[in-house]
């Protein structure tokens, strides 16, 4: 394998592969803005200049891919004043309104300024300003606070696929908008946030709601379809804040589409069952509906347990051995999306990341036995949801859901019992792909949700502890 | 052990130290000011830099605060909340900002931190109170000291 020596270290580096990658491997921290993994190579924002051994100037390392024997000094003093003089150029029209803008404490400006700028500033001049064009429903646009990098240009073009944002104008002037101040119509605009390298860009459902510095984050799986694309959740004091896109090259690279990015807040929304709802009761409590359940599934001809597909392998295969030892001649079938019955029928839905089937362990209940659920009607229905499946036409006549339900969802059944969602539990979901990935609890449930497990342990006790929430 | 010592016969009448003892309080009761305060009425003078009771500056009836969460970052009792928004006039401003006092221990290290100049700590010292209290915003934009 050829060889390069970086700041005196020594490193080993397939063909091709660029300086930037390369000096990342041993420690190496190159300043970047317009390079991104994801995205093809402009080198145009000048800040990953190094220094290069027998070469008469100062070479972008973003763009220079390495050769064998090649000397590279990252911290030479004419690299210094290289990264120094284009830090002070990018912020010669930057606002610095760090304080309003949400970016800060997470962008990639306000780090590189303070590694390698100047706390002073020569220029006096008035900075440009522009009126912002309405991005759509995710994106808000600041373009005082643009660098010019292009990763977003980029990106529409190369991953998204949609050719909707453009750079007009020349020069100091040049701005970066929709063609023709069309709102975004890309389903993935949410990464337009995250590639973002200053604020010029943001979310606007995360607008102003809390400082990036006071999320936690927790490493997660996203439920939204069947792709499971690896998503890092930021929350704080028990709330989802944000769900961004975790690199894993395997399934989603750097991405994640809108769908996934804001299923947090199904999860979050206020008319969320939280409590045991029952159609003609407003005081039940888990203690007697529990006591009701059972007495129902032991009188009960027939009964079907409908299990959403957006369930964990785990809760699926207690659903499945209760059944065997409580309700051994119950019907047990699953249900996520309409028309996605198996995983045959399951598919991209684009070129990108979204797939046919909207919940996430369609896969993983057809590993574990289940059956598609089949139209007919019984006595008592169960339905286990964590609130991604689209809920089944059930002919029954005393319908119990157990799950994550709002309320308007919850007036189809008799009892409900309020359970998990996906950012409350730990769990195991299968891809599309049939790879396992592990879920992580992010959040406690408010008010007074169990987990399937707890609940099912709950029915099949039946006899000495009756301590019941 | 206790050793005794023997005084002098003189000592017997303490005359000397009751005297000497007198000089001393008529010293201070004739010639030294006093050092109390009549409170209410008179107050003393603290330097500027005292770190009193908390106000939120305005410049032309607009608060300089723009809710950055600095102030509750660096704030060691944890003791500022804050709930960012948005409004025509001002692209983010604090929907509520509020001091816990019984939190606060009046380091000043809120007023270090605002980049905006926003928060303040006033001269103001007399803050007992029957009941807990917690600034709200309103409170807040009362221009307490004219720093």
């Amino acid at each position: 394998m050829p060889k390069c020596t970086i700041d005196g270290r020594e490193v080993e580096f397939q063909a091709g592969e660029n300086i930037v990658n390369i000096a990342k491997r041993v420690g190496v921290d190159v300043p970047v803005f317009c390079y991104h993994p994801g995205l093809s190579v402009v080198a145009q924002c000048r800040m990953c200049l190094v220094e290069v051994e027998k070469m008469p100037k100062l070479q972008t390392a973003c763009s220079t891919p390495a050769t064998d024997g090649m000397v590279v000094r990252t911290t030479s003093d004419s690299v210094k004043k290289a990264r120094a003089s284009t830090m002070e150029f990018l912020l010669v029209n930057h606002p610095l309104d760090c304080p309003v803008c949400d970016k800060s404490g997470e962008c990639d400006l306000q780090d590189n300024s303070f590694a390698h700028g100047s706390a002073y500033m020569r220029s006096t001049e008035e900075r440009r300003t522009f009126v912002d064009v309405d991005m759509g429903p995710v994106i808000q646009k600041n373009m005082n606070r643009c660098i010019h990098c292009t990763r977003c240009i980029r990106f529409g073009d190369e991953v998204a696929g949609v050719r909707e944002m453009v750079a007009i104008q020349r020069g100091n002037m040049t701005d970066i908008t929709t063609i023709d101040g069309l709102p975004l119509s890309t389903q993935y605009a949410g990464n337009y946030a995250d590639i973002c390298p200053t604020g010029a860009l943001t979310l606007k459902d995360f607008r102003f709601k809390k400082r990036a510095w006071f999320l936690k984050k927790t490493p997660s799986v996203c439920g939204g379809c069947s792709k499971g694309c690896a998503t890092e959740v930021h929350h704080e004091n028990g709330s989802i804040y944000r769900t961004l896109p975790r690199v894993s090259p395997g399934v989603n690279k750097y991405w994640l589409c809108d769908e996934g990015r804001f299923l947090f807040n199904h999860a979050q929304e206020e008319d969320r069952v939280r409590e045991v709802w029952t159609k003609t009761s407003s005081e039940a409590t888990w203690a007697e509906e529990i006591q009701k359940f059972r007495s129902t599934l032991a009188q009960a001809g027939s009964v079907v347990f409908a299990v959403g597909s957006d369930l964990t392998l785990e809760e699926m295969k207690a659903i499945q051995v209760f059944v065997s030892q409580h309700a051994p001649s119950a019907v047990l079938g699953h249900f996520g999306t309409p028309g996605i019955l198996t995983s045959s029928e399951d598919g991209p839905e684009d070129s990108i990341l979204r797939m046919k089937s909207k919940t996430a362990n369609l896969m993983g209940a057809e590993k574990l036995g289940f059956k598609p659920l089949q139209k007919a009607s019984f006595d008592v229905a169960i339905v286990f949801t964590a609130g991604r499946a689209v809920l089944p036409e059930l002919q029954a006549k005393h319908k119990i859901g157990v799950g994550l339900f709002i309320t308007k969802e919850a007036e189809r059944f008799d009892v409900v019992l309020p359970s998990l969602s996906m950012f409350e539990k730990d769990g195991t979901i299968v891809n599309h792909a049939g790879i396992e990935q592990r879920l992580r609890r992010v959040v406690p449930p408010r008010g007074h949700c169990k987990s399937i497990s707890e609940v099912l342990m709950l029915l099949a006790n039946t006899g000495k502890k009756q301590g019941v929430a | 052990m206790l050793i005794k010592r023997k005084a002098p016969w003189w000592n017997v009448f303490y005359l000397i130290e009751v005297i000497s003892g007198l000089l001393i309080t008529m010293k201070h009761f004739l010639f030294k000011k006093t050092a109390t305060l009549q409170f209410p009425e008179e107050r003393r003078e603290y330097s500027d830099r005292y770190r009193g009771l908390h106000y939120i500056k305005t410049v032309n009836n607009v608060e300089n605060c723009t809710a950055c969460m600095l102030c509750p970052t660096v704030c060691p009792a944890e003791c500022i909340h804050i709930v960012a928004e948005e409004r025509a006039d001002k692209e983010k401003y604090p929907a509520r900002f509020e001091i816990d006092l019984l939190r606060c221990c009046f380091c000043g290290m809120c007023e270090e931190a605002c980049p905006k100049d926003a928060i303040k700590l006033s001269n103001i010292y007399e803050m007992a109170q029957v009941e807990r209290i917690v600034l709200e915003k309103d409170v807040l934009l009362d221009q307490r000291g004219g720093k």
